[in-house]
């Protein structure tokens, strides 16, 4: 415990009974606390930080803090700070690569006061010493969820707790998930974590239940809103299509363990990502098509999703974007393609989206044959039910203006992002705007005489929808020409005879050119789903019957480009005196803006469970205030389903924790010592095969071994663990190699993904080639999960033909190839293979047996240029990768580039003569070419 | 059985110490030989390769070791094809990843026999292969590069960057945008747009 007065002489604004038996617990002991989400963890961790802030004379770090939360948290300790007019409080400083020196930290960090430092940061500064952690007063580790035994975060914590035994570590997460997978996964999170008490806070605790209970409640009236036909088709469609995407997965991979890969869990809100988990112990080994299709169940979901959220016309826009990603590369036949896609599903999701938009009416003439459309339009049948609520509110506020209390009087509208928030707000201004020809005033005297829809707003949207389309139609094609070229050869002329489509040697980009109906087809020659571009005339119809109203529509200002900020802006509905807010649900943020906006009705467009909490929290906390809740729902939706679902998840992740710590306490005080001896139980955790006398021996050498680790290297668990076997890390910018284990010896460490991808980028070439300037024995460790299987042994039958050896087709094949090809071009390169990163450590260890220690200054300057300097040059990767990406640039000038342009969007803004001195005429051309091509004046 | 011809270069020579090897059943691709060589087979000039099943390693840990020094020296890049047939590997594993730096071997593992067939032939075929493959100049059209370009930052994926670059007409438009304007474009959410913007506009280098 940190040496702080006991009286506290400072100010904290925890209302709510459970809030300060946690404050208080908190104050007192170490401990993990697992808050429900949506109870105010945010607002318990300032509490916290300021009551240590204001004490004064202190250094305390704040681990695992988002960009969002370090705001947050600087703004309330200075709010605090000013209400308790605490001296000594001095507020939060945030560290994070960007500006400050080494110097400069080190100043910072002697002064005292609460930081909150990136972990890869963090943890050199501890190594190098920059911070020394006897001095620290204690750490504040937020989402402890994340905090695994190989993690950065335990790295820093075993740095911490090795040196200091009497500093205070208070760890929370408000996501009790993560802590029930696995074998005793809270215990094994606590001594990751060196704690030995675990707080839940469940929204079934009891204090919680009193606090929120006890009062009155808010008033909540739930909405059922039935979905339209075709939002139902379509989410059936979809479903289906999910279905046998799940069908094809389990065929490929038969050797995998599956069963529960059902239609029910696709329902949830992290299939994909579950499937992903299921299948990535094995993933380096599964086939093309199994990644492809685990990538199109992340698309399916998003559609599940998108088929409730946006408006039929975004809706189509999205489905055609989707649908020209996913067209074939060139050269590819049906095999390659998405399978969902050839569904008759898939036909129905693109067919009824859009006749939600638009259908076509025939009307042959007799010299004419022009099929016109005509705009559908159907409205998401909550915003009529919104409508009807803002209605009832009105009429509430008209009936009992006086309001007894000192909320605004506001009405909050809460949905789940920034884009239904631009559509709520649009549809809320135009939705008494009514397009018609004659003159009409705009403002409306008589609501009940005018249904509020949203006719206006879908037009425009169909407007700037048909605009978009005939430039997308052009950048598809010139993007995606070449698939289409390619098309042409892989007919499967079954299909195409079966449908009755035009002869399929006629090159038709353009759908529904000679066909009678535009609406029938649907296939592209290969037997997928063709994208719709209709032809000019029809559009140019369908505009024209939409564009009656764009005279009418000029006063009201046509909003492309919003300059607004946080969202956090209000919006004026006509004859209310009060607001409207409409704002996405921002986690914990949430809370500010229940405070801030003292809202009277709040209406949840979009199911959200922790939200509920928060009102529930807002309500309790203010005695004065009422709070009416709408809900809105669509019924027998997967929003509905998903939201229960994660209500009953999170409830049995609770249970089970609750059973867990009841049956654990045991386990943990028996461990008493376990603090005092941190290396020691970590070791236990992380690897039962340590060789008696190995850590002995290298114990009783006078220096310990020392390793020269790239501090890039430090995302990875392997420095964590060299250090947990005694080894010592010398963090360093290191330009050639990895891990440098001696004089002589330099690693370049590849998990299978990296090796796979530095294969294919030419990185690994180069890397090797550069090892081999600088050192005698380059070494390439090949790194295995722990979790993933060892073997690089593809799934698919490896029993080749004489094609699949041979030399000029080395490109295109496996991994085993790639490295077959490496190690004849460095015959010296030695291969390192190591099942897993805590094999990796004791490999490294033994290689360093009998060798001299390494240099880190010359290890630095390995591969320097003479007169660059050597310091600290912190490269950002994203970046690079992606300038790496453009063609023109290699592995020569990109060095160039990096040091002399600022960003990407410097380069990117470039001419050709400014970009010719850095990587010379050919490249730079390139480079400007990539960046300025035009797609939609561009004719191939 | 194959009958002993003049040697031929288009063919993996192979020990007769290798009689029996169930990886000889599975070389279908390229035609084999024995041949009276040090090594367990020949893979061309300055190649070679010994044969290790791990199993055996166990038993006779001092076999490997008689091999390598039989080499003395000879062919430039000397392969050990180690044949990981036993589940606890590490011990093994560690002593040969020590044994690669000090005798000047490289260790390539298998887990099949057909693998272990497979490294033979895709050695043997390579012998004089250029090396354009893993050094990365891959010639793909503009689409590809661009939709590269634009995923790499984690959130965004293939559809996102179509609609991007549809909706701006070109690529530096759409590095030039602003975050509001970008994030009109469908289907980029926060987070993209986020992810996105700090991408293009971060600094290569971070400042000193």
């Amino acid at each position: 415990m940190s040496g702080a007065p006991a009286p506290q002489p400072v100010k904290l604004s925890l209302p709510l009974v459970y809030q300060q038996k946690l404050f208080e617990e908190l104050r007192k002991e170490d401990e993990l606390v697992i808050l429900a989400r949506g109870l105010g963890l945010m607002r318990l961790v300032t509490n916290l930080l300021h009551s240590y802030d204001a004490a004064g004379n202190n250094l305390i770090v704040v681990v695992n803090a988002q960009d969002r939360e370090n705001a947050w948290i600087g703004e309330s300790l200075a709010e605090h700070a000013a209400i308790s007019m605490s001296p000594k409080a001095r507020g939060l400083t945030v560290v994070n690569t960007d500006f400050q020196t080494v110097g400069a930290r080190e100043k910072m960090y002697t002064g005292g006061g609460i930081f909150s430092v990136t972990s890869r940061i963090l943890v050199v500064d501890l190594l190098t010493g920059l911070i020394n952690p006897e001095t620290i007063t204690g750490l504040i580790v937020l989402h402890a969820d994340k905090i695994v035994a190989t993690s950065l975060e335990a790295f820093i914590l075993r740095i911490y707790r090795q040196k200091n035994k009497v500093g205070f570590l208070k760890a929370f997460s408000d996501n009790p998930d993560p802590f029930t997978v696995g074998f005793s996964p809270l215990a094994t999170m606590m001594r990751n974590m060196f704690l030995r008490k675990a707080s839940l806070w469940p929204r079934f605790h009891m204090y919680v239940a009193q606090s929120l209970e006890g009062k009155k409640k808010a008033e909540v009236i739930e909405l059922e809103v039935p979905m339209t036909d075709a939002m139902k088709t379509i989410q059936t469609a979809i479903m289906e299509c999910v279905e046998v995407s799940i069908h094809e997965l389990k065929k490929g991979n038969t050797g995998l363990e599956m069963g529960d890969w059902n239609l029910d869990s696709a329902l949830l809100k992290n299939f994909d990502v579950l499937v992903r988990r299921q299948l990535d112990p094995n993933w380096h080994r599964v086939s093309w098509k199994t990644k492809q299709i685990v990538g199109d169940l992340t698309v399916l979901r998003g559609m599940l999703q998108s088929v409730l959220a946006l408006d039929a016309v975004s809706f189509l826009q999205q489905l055609d974007t989707i649908h020209a990603a996913h067209s074939p590369p060139p050269g590819t036949t049906r095999q390659t393609q998405s399978p969902w896609l050839f569904l008759d599903a898939a036909h129905t999701i693109f067919d009824t989206a859009k006749k939600r938009v638009y259908a076509g009416t025939q009307k042959t003439t007799a010299d004419t044959n022009i099929d016109s459309l005509r705009p559908v339009l159907e409205e998401q049948p909550k915003w009529a039910v919104l409508a009807d609520a803002l209605e009832e509110i009105e009429r509430d506020l008209y009936f009992e203006p006086a309001t007894r209390d000192d909320s605004n009087g506001t009405i909050l509208i809460m949905c789940a992002d920034t884009n239904t928030c631009r559509q709520l707000r649009d549809y809320l201004q135009t939705m008494h705007v009514k397009p018609r020809t004659e003159k009409r005033v705009e403002e409306f005297h008589d609501p009940d005489e005018d249904r509020p829809s949203a006719t206006f707003m879908m037009r425009r949207r169909l407007r700037n929808y048909l605009k978009w389309k005939s430039e997308f139609a052009h950048v598809s094609a010139t993007l995606f020409a070449e698939n289409q070229k390619a098309l042409r050869g892989a007919v499967d002329p079954r299909l195409a005879q079966s449908r009755g489509r035009a002869p399929p040697n006629k090159r038709r980009r353009m759908r529904g050119g000679g066909g009678g109906s535009v609406m029938g087809s649907g296939r592209m020659e290969n037997g997928s789903v063709a994208q719709y571009f209709e032809k000019p005339n029809e559009v140019s119809d369908l505009m024209a019957e939409i564009q009656i109203t764009e005279e009418e529509a000029k006063q009201k200002e046509d909003i492309v480009v919003d300059p607004l900020e946080n969202m956090d802006d209000y919006y004026q509905l006509y004859d209310m005196q009060d607001l409207v807010v409409i704002h996405a649900y921002e986690g914990d943020q949430d809370e500010h803006v229940l405070e801030e906006v003292k809202p009277k009705y709040i209406i949840m467009y979009e199911p959200d469970a922790s939200f509920i909490r928060r009102v529930e929290v807002y309500r309790s906390s203010h005695n004065d205030r009422n709070v009416r809740v709408y809900f809105l729902y669509y019924g027998n939706s997967v929003e509905e389903q998903r939201y229960l679902s994660g209500v009953r998840r999170e409830k049995d992740a609770f249970t089970r924790l609750i059973k867990e710590r009841a049956s654990m306490s045991v386990v943990m005080t028996t461990d008493a010592h376990g603090v005092e001896d941190a290396q020691d139980a970590f070791l236990r955790t992380v690897n039962t095969r340590i060789a008696g006398g190995g850590r002995l021996a290298g114990a009783a050498t006078a220096e310990p071994p020392r390793v020269v680790v790239d501090v890039r290297e430090f995302r990875s668990s392997l420095p964590s663990l060299l250090h947990g076997r005694n080894m010592v890390i010398v963090p360093c910018m290191l330009t050639v190699g990895d891990y440098i284990l001696s004089p002589h010896v330099c690693v370049e460490r590849k998990s299978v993904s990296d090796l796979i991808s530095s294969f294919r980028d030419g990185r690994l070439y180069a890397q090797c080639e550069s090892m081999f300037a600088h050192y005698r024995s380059p070494m390439l460790l090949v790194e295995f999960d722990q979790n993933k299987s060892f073997t690089l042994e593809p799934f698919a039958d490896l029993s080749g033909t004489a094609a699949s050896v041979s030399a000029d087709r080395a490109g295109e094949q496996d991994l085993q190839s790639k490295i077959v090809l490496l190690t004849l071009a460095f015959p010296r390169l030695r291969v390192i293979w190591s099942s897993s990163p805590y094999e990796t450590a004791e490999i490294f260890e033994r290689l360093k047996a009998q060798e001299p220690e390494p240099d880190p200054v010359a290890a630095v300057r390995a591969g320097l240029d003479k007169d660059e300097v050597v310091g600290e040059q912190a490269f950002h990767a994203e970046p690079q990768e992606m300038l790496a990406k453009v063609p023109g640039v290699t592995m020569k000038n990109i060095s160039n580039l990096t040091l002399e342009a600022e960003n990407i969007k410097e380069v990117a803004n470039m001419t050709v003569a400014e970009l010719d001195p850095m990587v010379g005429r050919e490249a730079a051309r390139k480079i400007h070419g990539f960046f300025n091509r035009d797609l939609l004046d561009d004719e191939e | 059985q194959a009958l002993p011809t003049r040697s031929s270069g288009s063919s993996i020579l192979v020990s007769p110490r290798q009689k029996g090897n169930p990886v000889l059943a599975c070389l279908r691709s390229i035609p084999w030989e024995y041949s009276d060589i040090v090594a367990d087979y020949g893979l061309g000039l300055t190649t070679c390769a010994l044969f290790l099943s791990l199993k055996y390693h166990r038993l006779h840990p001092e076999y490997i070791y008689a091999r390598i020094r039989n080499l003395q020296g000879k062919y430039n890049l000397r392969v050990l094809l180690t044949m990981v047939d036993i589940s606890n590997h590490e011990d093994s594993l560690r002593e040969l990843a020590k044994t690669s730096l000090v005798n000047n071997v490289t260790v390539i593992l298998c887990w099949s026999a057909a693998e272990a067939a497979r490294y033979l032939e895709l050695y043997k075929s390579y012998e004089h292969a250029n090396f354009s493959a893993i050094r990365g100049q891959q010639a793909t059209g503009y689409a590809e590069k661009l939709v590269e370009f634009v995923t790499v930052p984690r959130a965004i994926n293939k559809a996102d960057a179509v609609a991007l670059v549809s909706t701006f007409g070109s690529l530096r438009h759409a590095v030039n945008a602003d975050p509001e304007q970008v994030s009109i474009v469908g289907g980029w959410g926060e987070r993209k747009v986020k992810a996105w913007c700090k991408a293009v506009d971060q600094p290569f280098r971070a400042k000193k």
